[in-house]
């Protein structure tokens, strides 16, 4: 029970670490977006994860038996709300009455930062899966 | 000593190293997660039939430094045990194979040819 | 000379382990009886462990793969001491009285 709720917790780590380096490469892609369909510059979206109960592979519906450790998710997509960079651009489409344009607020090297620990995160989570997998593959050899 | 008794400790071992591994999962999986506190598992005074099905008590990390978002985890602290976890449930494992396969050898030995 | 029956000492039981050592001593057909129990109650744990886990998972591999061990060796063990009894007896059956 142990060693298979573990799979599934390392399982919600890696998807969780995806969901942040996709919310990542967003950010930089649109690191100068000044349209958006809503109106205004794009904005900054950040991941908030939460620590969070996995269920896991043989458990039935009836009894969902749950290790005693948590998983993680992503529970939430954060996105900055306050006020768009503003820059002094006048000719530009999207420049206001006074020439300013509004950018949004995303230091492209942060974010590379970010994407960068987000990867070492996710490599940690395949780590821990691999190594339990090798764990119930042992612990089937005992039938033997 | 009884056939039904053999490699208990060992099994019971196993199971201690298991609830532990879940927990390193855990504090892996939530590395970046605001507020997270690193968890163990108490290990058991002895191994012996008593511990069979209680699950350790899930305890707390001493000697950790908690960052400006509340966690705690220590990537390198989880690197470490999980790969000291991995190398006692294979020693463990195969112990245990070495203790059933004598078990059998004993019991077959004296087969009438 | 004279040999009566009654001067053939019934041979105790060793205490075999998975033959119960409560009843060492004496009633051989008990003995039986009890490792016939310990053989079965094995093979019942094991059956419900492995079930456990595949239909509910609740147990660990190698808390079932010991189990089922036991139990195969539990039989094993029961099978060799019967055949060890039938051939002494046969053996005794063979002497001329």
């Amino acid at each position: 029970m142990s060693l298979f709720s573990a799979i599934s917790i390392s399982a919600s780590g890696m998807e969780a670490q995806r969901s942040r380096a996709e919310l990542i490469t967003e950010n930089l892609a649109n690191a100068d977006t000044t349209r958006t369909p809503e109106g205004g510059p794009y904005k900054r979206k950040d991941a908030v994860f939460t620590a969070t109960p996995v269920s896991y592979s043989f458990a039935d519906q009836l009894s969902m038996v749950s290790g005693q450790s948590d998983g993680v998710a992503m529970s939430d997509v954060a996105v900055d709300d306050s006020d768009p960079e503003r820059r002094y651009m006048p000719g530009h489409p999207d420049a206001d009455a006074e020439g300013y344009v509004a950018f949004p607020k995303i230091n492209t090297a942060e974010e590379m930062v970010d994407l960068l620990s987000a990867s070492r995160s996710y490599q940690a989570n395949v780590a821990a899966f691999t190594a339990v997998k090798d764990m119930i593959a042992r612990s089937i050899d005992l039938f033997r | 000593m009884p056939v039904n008794q053999t490699g208990m400790d060992l099994g019971n071992f196993l199971s201690y190293l298991s609830q532990r591994q879940e927990v390193i999962s855990s504090n892996i999986a939530n590395a970046d997660t605001p507020g997270y506190k690193t968890r163990d598992v108490e290990m058991p005074i002895s191994f012996s039939a008593e511990f069979q099905e209680a699950r350790a008590t899930v305890v707390g990390a001493p000697g950790l430094v908690t960052r400006n978002d509340g966690n705690n985890v220590s990537i390198d602290r989880e690197a470490r045990l999980l790969a000291e976890n991995t190398l006692k449930f294979n020693v463990a494992a195969q112990s245990l194979r070495a203790q059933l396969k004598n078990l059998r050898s004993a019991i077959e030995e004296g087969r009438a040819s | 000379m004279n040999v009566s029956l009654s001067s053939i000492v019934p041979i105790p039981v060793p205490a075999v382990p998975g033959f119960g050592a409560s009843s060492s001593g004496g009633d051989f057909a008990s003995a039986v009886s009890s490792a016939m129990n310990q053989v079965e109650n094995a093979q019942q744990t094991a059956q419900t462990a492995t079930m456990n886990l595949l239909a509910h998972g609740q147990g660990d591999v190698h808390t079932v793969a010991l189990a089922t061990q036991h139990a195969e060796l539990s039989l094993e063990l029961f099978q060799q001491v019967r055949n060890k009894f039938v051939s002494a007896y046969q053996e005794i059956m063979k002497m001329p009285m």
